[in-house]
């Protein structure tokens, strides 16, 4: 047996350091084309809530449509901390992420041994037990009006402080974790682990067999990527300065299910970044030119389903090899012969 | 608590519960002959009711003077037209759903779930932009309205008729499934697809047939039950969430799974409803995850593909 090595690509690579360097440039450039710093801070928020969802969806074929209860756990649990003991954005935080990842964990113990539309059906029950708390308990939750006066407190490292007041500051907050989401992920998917994700998605019987508990994968997947989902939520509560329950209906759940298919979390680690980007400039950009964007962003969905399920990011793999092929029969057969190595 | 303390919540719940077995049926239907789960089955049931609404009041300024004299007929001939024409309808969208469906057959199971959440927002929204997103309100015969007294407790007599109306679709339904030709053609086709295509039968025109059907039902719902619940856009998620669960709770592909899960849902919500009425809802949740706890495949639910 050959025991690969870690390469250098299995922690960093020319897309990732792209995507970077065009995240960190963006307060510079985003109000010269006519958009506003805040959409930065939620669409680098929702990447990270796709990249954790993805985890799930792509890596290991489990369409959870009730994910937006852990992102919502995220947000109130971030804020309840504040309101009820006392304003520490590190404790908060950790909090919160303890709260989604608990509630993941036990939602996780339901639905790991089911799989396909059984897994779905069940995750839809639990997203819309958790949506239903959060309307009802006015005591703790606030109703359908929702957690108001989230406060955001100053980011403190010991040495230094800085205030998360402006929207750029926020921004480069949410950069930083977007940056480390990335990283864990990346690395996360591209080692074991994430193979055996990946062998379940493909046939879990087989994985099974082989000898995984696959059951326990299932499992961690789950509530690793509720864990995220939390996180972000959590980044959302600071932005909004508020935690409302319309993040955890099924239509929000169903709308974070929809950018990461879109943009190709099939067969792409970068197919939520697509896909939400895609939605929020939907949102703003054809938002302003007509009131029906939803309805153009279901159509969207339903040809990307039927004609194209890899997205975005598979249309641009199919090209981007059809294009090497016509170029050079020479460098197929390189990259063909590099690929027969690994 | 007595027995005529708790007899009120139970006669609720038994009336609610057939109500939700009504919404059920179409859904039941598709998911049992075609393994699939319509995720639209919400919104076409939102569609039908929005369609009558417009069959019984069409202000649309077309042809105003037979708008005129049609609006003038008794709302019970509009009411009764749009009883019938309307499922037609959305029959119709709903075949033209099967059709773009077809494209996922064979596919993963998740794909037809996928596709009909989005044909779902699609017609929401569509929904949206035609009638307005504000709540409107479906008219309905005046002998329907107003109240009743039934062993000395009031019931609203919309109400009833709702039930009504409900058993004979569901024993209609039982009756075309269970004891006519074209039903055991379906569950045979549901059954041993490759058998019944060697028998000559066109099973893509009847899966076309059988889509309709139950969008058509699922439209019919909508009639019935909006007047209750109310008309909005958003309607469609009140119904199609109970029919997902009656169906997993009940056993998918089974009928008498699908009444009995509906008139469960209906009790359990119905009785918390006596104690804690804000949490009556969370009861239907709580329902499914312990029966699917301990019967994976549901009360009377068959092996099926989906759960591959």
């Amino acid at each position: 047996m050959i025991v690969r090595k870690i390469a250098a690509q299995d922690w960093i690579t020319k897309e990732m350091l792209l995507i970077f360097v065009i995240l960190v440039t963006l307060p510079l450039w985003i109000e010269q084309i006519g958009l506003y710093r805040y959409l930065g801070v939620e669409i680098v928020i929702w990447m990270i809530y796709g990249l954790g969802f993805n985890l799930l969806l792509g890596y290991s074929g489990l369409p959870s449509f009730g994910h937006g209860a852990f992102f919502g756990i995220g947000a109130y649990a971030f804020g309840l901390f504040q309101l009820w003991f006392f304003e520490n954005l590190w404790l908060a935080i950790v909090f919160a992420i303890f709260a989604s990842f608990i509630a993941g964990a036990a939602v996780a113990c339901f639905v790991s041994h089911r799989r396909g539309i059984y897994f779905a059906l069940m995750t839809i029950a639990f997203g819309q037990i958790f949506w239903f708390i959060a309307i009802k308990w006015h005591s703790v939750t606030g109703g359908e009006d929702g957690l108001l006066n989230i406060p955001r407190a100053a980011a403190d490292f010991g040495i230094f402080a800085f205030d998360l007041d402006s929207n750029t500051e926020l921004f480069y907050f949410v950069f930083i974790v977007f940056v480390c989401i990335v990283l864990l992920l990346w690395r996360l998917v591209h080692s074991k682990f994430g193979k055996v994700l990946q062998a379940i998605r493909q046939n879990e019987e087989r994985a099974r067999f082989i000898g995984y508990n696959v059951w326990l994968f299932k499992w961690v997947a789950f509530t690793l990527s509720a864990a995220i989902a939390g996180l972000a939520g959590v980044l959302f509560s600071m932005a909004q300065q508020g935690a409302y329950p319309d993040v955890m209906a099924l239509h929000a759940s169903g709308i974070i299910v929809m950018m990461t298919l879109i943009g190709g979390g099939f067969v792409s680690f970068w197919g939520p970044v697509i896909g939400v980007t895609i939605y929020f400039l939907a949102r703003d950009v054809l938002g302003i030119i007509t009131e029906a964007w939803l309805l153009w962003f279901g159509l969207v969905f339903v040809l990307t389903v039927l004609f194209k399920p890899e997205g975005v990011a598979g249309a641009w793999q199919e090209w981007r090899k059809s294009r090497t092929s016509t170029v050079s029969g020479y460098q197929t057969l390189l990259q063909f012969l590099s690929t027969k190595k690994r | 608590m007595t027995v005529s303390h708790i007899f009120p919540h139970l006669l609720n719940g038994l009336s609610l519960g057939l109500l939700f077995a009504l919404i059920a049926l179409g859904f039941m239907l598709i998911v049992g002959v075609m393994e699939l789960i319509n995720l639209a089955h919400g919104s076409l049931f939102a569609l039908g009711a929005y369609f009558a609404l417009t069959i019984i009041d069409p202000s649309l300024s077309w042809f105003t003077a037979a708008e005129d004299s049609y609006t003038a007929l008794p709302l019970i001939y509009r009411y009764g037209l749009a009883l019938i024409l309307a499922p037609l309808l959305v029959a119709v969208v709903g075949m033209g759903l099967e059709l773009c469906m077809r494209r996922t057959y064979g596919k993963k199971a998740e794909y037809g779930l996928l596709l009909t959440f989005g044909a779902a927002l699609v017609i929401e929204e569509s929904i949206r932009l035609t009638w307005g997103p504000t709540e409107r309100y479906l008219q309905v015969p005046e002998f329907m309205t107003g109240a009743m007294l039934f062993a000395g407790l009031i019931y609203s007599k919309y109400k009833l008729y709702a039930v009504v109306l409900s058993i004979i679709t569901i024993f209609l339904v039982w009756l075309f499934l269970e004891r006519s030709p074209y039903g055991a053609i379906i569950k045979a086709g549901a059954h041993d697809s490759e058998m019944v295509r060697a028998l000559g039968i066109n099973l893509t025109k009847l899966r076309l047939l059988v889509f309709g059907f139950g969008a058509g039902l699922a439209g019919f719902a909508g009639i019935v039950m909006t007047p209750i619940w109310g008309l909005r856009p958003h309607v469609g998620i009140d119904a199609v969430i109970p029919a997902f669960l009656i169906i997993v709770v009940g056993g998918i592909g089974s009928f008498w799974g699908a009444v009995i899960g509906g008139i469960l849902v209906g009790l359990s919500v119905g009785i918390t409803g006596a104690y804690a009425s804000d949490w009556s809802l969370l009861s239907m949740y709580l329902l499914l995850i312990i029966v699917v706890t301990f019967r994976t495949r549901g009360l009377f639910g068959k092996k099926s593909i989906l759960e591959n």
